[in-house]
């Protein structure tokens, strides 16, 4: 290893972690949330960065080397196609299959009326939320996973052995990944470990967003019950896969607990009370968490502002990243705010003015982490990023 | 068919917890902590495969 490779890496690590504790480093650290951009960058197409993990950890190291980012994750076409293949998944659409080979991977949410679990398997879930997953779940979400009771077969058999042994696989190769980050290219890998809403969770891969909404208003008390019964599963995934030295958050991915897609009495009274004690849990264990809020939270900045101080990292994606500065910055480093719109349509020019902006209006209340606002797709040019790189350079020190 | 649903109580990390598996086992006449250590390991890295299906993948 180059010593001063080694030494970019310290530096980097240093700004990150100093910056997502809420105090003022030597700049703004830079920490895009690249997905399938990097493919695009590296020459492959979105089928070949999710279908073959190695190539995505290649065109992420690739990024890593040629621009001046502090962190990134490993890598952020997470859905490695590899597994829910094994399985037989049924939710995903994957590039190169049934889509175009340069666009990226899609959830498929379920049809109504025909999610993986049904109104009256509450009580199922509550009682065994393992169990529930193992038996009455997977055979439903994947095509080859026999239903309980029915004769058993081949591919049965072979999706628990080729997802597991696909699994280890996969999870295995971070390690090395994330040393070649810091080795080859001096970047510091961004977040460890997975967390995700109770109540996001019953609407993502358990009822789908209709059936949650009509649970809301026909059985909420058993939403209740069920994000109660998840609660120390998520908190026990999250902590379990966090970093062990609590250096890196926890990423945390926001998607519809939020008004408009609930309301103000079912974020109240079910999607915070049940979502907060795992965060608190976390911190007094002494885990960080990203809090990455995908869409607009701008109904709960006050809510979130409850948290202990630096608790959290606050990444805002639609929101307007001033008003949550001055919300939340006093208390938590924010991260985002550039518009994935103008890294694929603007002008270079546009992508400088709006950094400047965002660095020199939201450092004045706390520290800034400078990212897009979302997660950095391939619709976005090479020229933006550089820019956008760029001009975090010149307009982030303190 | 000891994996009936709602009956056993399966805490974080648990998929089947070691005192069911225990009662199926001849008797322990060596380390039982080890036999435990072992099940419990390989029992949790169950427990991650579905729980990453939940939540990754």
């Amino acid at each position: 290893m180059a010593k001063d490779t080694e030494q970019l890496y310290q530096q980097r690590l240093k700004r990150y972690t100093t910056a997502m504790r809420n105090e003022k480093p030597d700049m703004v650290p830079i920490r895009p949330f690249v997905a399938e951009f990097v493919a695009k960058y590296a020459g492959y197409t979105c089928q070949e960065v999710t279908q073959d993990f190695n190539k995505a950890f290649v065109a992420t190291r690739k990024c890593c080397a040629d621009f001046d980012w502090d962190a990134a994750v490993a890598n952020m076409v997470y859905v490695w196609a590899g597994i829910p293949q094994a399985v037989g998944l049924k939710y995903y659409q994957i590039p190169g299959v049934g889509l175009d080979k340069n666009v990226g991977f899609n959830y498929l949410e379920p049809e109504e009326g025909k999610s993986f679990m049904q109104q009256e398997d509450y009580d199922e879930l509550i009682a065994d939320p393992t169990g529930f997953l193992y038996n009455t779940w997977l055979p439903r979400a994947s095509g080859d996973v026999v239903a309980r009771g029915q004769p058993t077969s081949f591919r049965n058999n072979m999706s628990f052995v080729k997802g597991a042994m696909s699994m280890m696989c996969y999870f295995s190769a971070f390690g090395p990944q994330i040393q070649a980050m810091r080795t080859e290219c001096g970047t510091v890998s961004a977040i460890a470990g997975i967390l995700k809403a109770p109540m996001d969770i019953l609407a993502d891969k358990l009822r789908g967003y209709m059936g949650l909404c009509a649970d809301l208003m026909e059985c909420p008390e058993k939403v209740k019950k069920a994000c109660e019964a998840l609660q120390p599963h998520l908190l026990h995934v999250a902590s379990t896969s966090s970093d062990p030295s609590n250096t890196v958050p926890i990423g945390f991915w926001m998607h519809r607990g939020c008004v408009p897609f609930i309301s103000f009495d079912h974020f109240n009274n079910i999607f915070w009370p049940t979502l907060k004690p795992i965060i608190l849990e976390l911190w007094k264990r002494g885990k960080q968490v990203l809090f990455y809020a995908e869409g607009k939270w701008g109904a709960h900045l006050k809510t979130f502002a409850e948290l202990p101080e630096k608790s959290i990292v606050f990444h805002v994606d639609r929101d307007d990243v001033f008003e949550v500065s001055k919300v939340l910055g006093h208390k938590f480093c924010i991260s985002g705010g550039i518009p994935n719109f103008l890294l694929a349509y603007g002008k270079a020019q546009e992508v400088r003015d709006h950094v400047k902006k965002v660095i020199q209006g939201v450092t004045r209340n706390g520290s800034y982490i400078c990212d897009a606002s979302a997660i950095v797709q391939n619709d976005a040019t090479i020229e933006n990023m550089k820019a956008m790189t760029e001009a975090a350079r010149e307009y982030g020190t303190y | 068919m000891p994996d009936q649903p709602n009956v056993i109580n399966r805490p974080p990390g648990v998929c089947v917890p070691w005192e069911e598996k225990k009662k199926e086992l001849p008797p322990i006449v060596g380390d039982e902590q080890l036999v435990k250590r072992i099940w419990e390991e390989n029992d949790g890295l169950a427990y991650v495969y579905i729980w990453q299906l939940l939540l990754s993948f």
